[in-house]
């Protein structure tokens, strides 16, 4: 069966409306159209939209378009995204990239999307308020290879910011203090 | 027969096979899964490769410290062959996503089969413990043992508010995941098993065929899992699963009763047919294989079939699976060959227990 979105490619995934428990018939769309519709489905921006409307809405997005390669540029989709919100500083996550992939990309980005996760997340798990109930690991700190590290980047900045301010005799005693926590870590790479 | 094993393998399968254990006639096995990330690292999709490879030596470290490391086999995959990954996967150690996956990432599993770690999936772990019937507060709680041993020794991402933080948003909380395999048979053959789906749907619980696409299983296999892990404790988890298996049993044996007293010949015929092609058949795809499995089950549990242990029905599941036939031949085969191999070894392991 070809895709009922953009009849072009076989559809090889199943999208069910769910009302009062009731299924209703179901669309045949190919992946790569999938990838765009769930765009809609978990934009907290929109209401929730039948999927009717949001295949309408994807088909005349797509209308002009020779080729379906827009997964790979969340930027492509820009007007769905709440691009006011700033990517995460640890690992570059923007908002539309979560929102596309549906996936985080480190534990900072539930702060740095905060105010975007508890609708999701009371739709995801039906729990409100969506807080947490179970238990809570009583684990020691971070291991010593991150401390290291973010420590030797802490370092570094102070370093840039002493050598601008011309304290050589600073920027001399960071420096070697930097060389030493990174030698640490390049021994314990070779035996790993 | 001779057992052309995976290397680093033991010859038997894993204890979940066994088809023991509390309401083994429909449940084939129980599984509990916690998704944890090691605290101080992006999670897997935003891993470098050097991060990818400082969380498998840093979770390798743990396990060795929690003295783990003696009684399990550890894996890395990037360095194993497509086909042994594949094993890996048939044999439920594994997700199809890690084997496909790429970079630094491994599997620690005990010998009986029984616990399971993926190191770098989406998460940077996933702890899993299977048991054989439907025997959640046992998974449940050797699980523990394993997440609190670890816990003390490798710092996991949480927070107040949410929880373990996991990759995906519907992970986090619990990170818990409890799935049922079950085996409805007659649910499917009365075409009541959409019933099914939408109570367990109502029930906040998500039901898919284990095998084949879609809502088509094959082998008459289902897999019954708990949807939300945010905003119930682990507890509650537990116990909404041992609310709604039981509803699905019953209706299962119902409809085996219902189909024994209706029509006894024409269940019998379906049984007896299905042996008969097992026993005979010089090619079978893996479809066809697990139907007839299925109907077999379904013999062994109603008293129809008395001379097939169930242990040999789960074995055949597994090692009919397309990488365990290919693993024993040594060498990669075209279906055909695989089909012929298949047959062959269905008959065999059938005529071990023929009198």
């Amino acid at each position: 069966m070809d895709c009922q979105c953009c009849n072009r490619k076989p559809a090889q995934v199943r999208i069910c409306d769910v009302e009062r428990n009731e299924c209703a018939e179901p669309f045949n769309v190919c992946p790569d159209c999938f990838t765009l519709i769930k765009r809609y489905m978990f934009d907290m921006a929109r209401p929730l939209m039948p999927t009717a409307d949001i295949i309408r809405e994807v088909q005349s997005l797509l209308g002009g378009e020779k080729s379906l390669a827009l997964p790979d540029q969340p930027g492509a989709l820009a007007p769905l995204g709440v691009e006011s919100v700033p990517a995460c500083p640890e690992c570059g996550m923007t908002l539309s990239e979560f929102k596309a992939r549906g996936r985080f990309g480190c534990a900072r980005d539930y702060e740095v999307f905060a105010e975007h996760l508890d609708p999701l997340f009371e739709r995801i798990h039906e729990a409100r308020p969506p807080r947490h109930q179970g238990r809570l690991p009583q684990s020691a700190g971070e291991p010593e290879l991150v401390t290291r590290r973010r420590r030797a980047a802490e370092l570094k900045a102070r370093l840039d910011a002493a050598v601008a301010e011309e304290n050589y005799e600073l920027a001399a005693r960071l420096r070697d203090e930097i060389n030493g926590l990174e030698k640490a870590p390049e021994k314990s790479q070779e035996t790993a | 027969m001779s057992e052309a094993g995976f290397d680093g393998f033991p010859h038997v399968l894993g204890e979940w096979l066994k088809g023991k254990g509390p309401d083994s006639d429909i449940v084939v096995s129980t599984r509990v899964r916690f998704a944890r990330n090691v605290r101080g690292f992006p999670f897997t999709l935003k891993a470098t490769p050097q991060q990818r490879a400082d969380v498998l030596a840093l979770c390798e470290e743990a396990l060795h410290k929690v003295h783990l490391q003696r009684s399990i086999v550890t894996l890395e995959l990037d360095k194993l062959a497509e086909v042994k990954r594949d094993v890996l996967v048939e044999r439920h150690l594994i997700s199809r996503e890690l084997a496909g996956g790429d970079g630094p990432r491994g599997v620690a599993y005990g010998r009986g089969e029984m616990l399971s770690i993926m190191i770098n999936e989406e998460d940077h772990l996933r702890l899993q413990w299977i048991k054989s019937g439907f025997d959640a507060d046992r998974a449940y709680q050797a699980l523990c043992k394993v997440d609190r041993a670890l816990e003390k020794v490798l710092p996991f991402a949480v927070s107040d508010r949410y929880g373990y933080l996991t990759a995906c948003p519907t992970n986090v909380g619990t990170g818990m995941r409890i799935s049922v395999m079950l085996h409805l048979p007659a649910l499917t053959m009365k075409e009541h098993i959409d019933k099914v789906f939408k109570a367990a749907k109502h029930m906040n619980h998500a039901v898919r065929g284990l095998y084949g696409e879609g809502t088509r299983a094959f082998g008459d296999m289902y897999q019954v899992s708990n949807q939300a892990t945010l905003g119930r404790s682990e507890v509650q988890i537990l116990e909404s699963v041992k609310a709604i298996i039981p509803r699905i049993l019953e209706t299962e044996r119902q409809m085996r009763g219902q189909l024994y007293a209706e029509d006894r010949s024409f269940l019998e015929d379906r049984v007896l047919r299905s042996l008969a092609v097992l026993r005979n058949a010089r090619r079978l795809n893996v479809q066809e294989m697990m139907s007839h499995l299925s109907m077999l089950r379904l013999g062994i549990d109603m008293g129809l079939v008395s001379d097939v242990p169930m242990r040999t029905v789960n074995e055949m599941f597994i090692l009919g699976q397309p990488s365990h036939l290919q693993e024993r031949q040594g060498r990669p085969m075209n279906p055909t060959e695989r089909d012929t191999a298949r047959a062959d070894m269905v008959r065999a392991m059938l005529a071990a227990h023929s009198n």
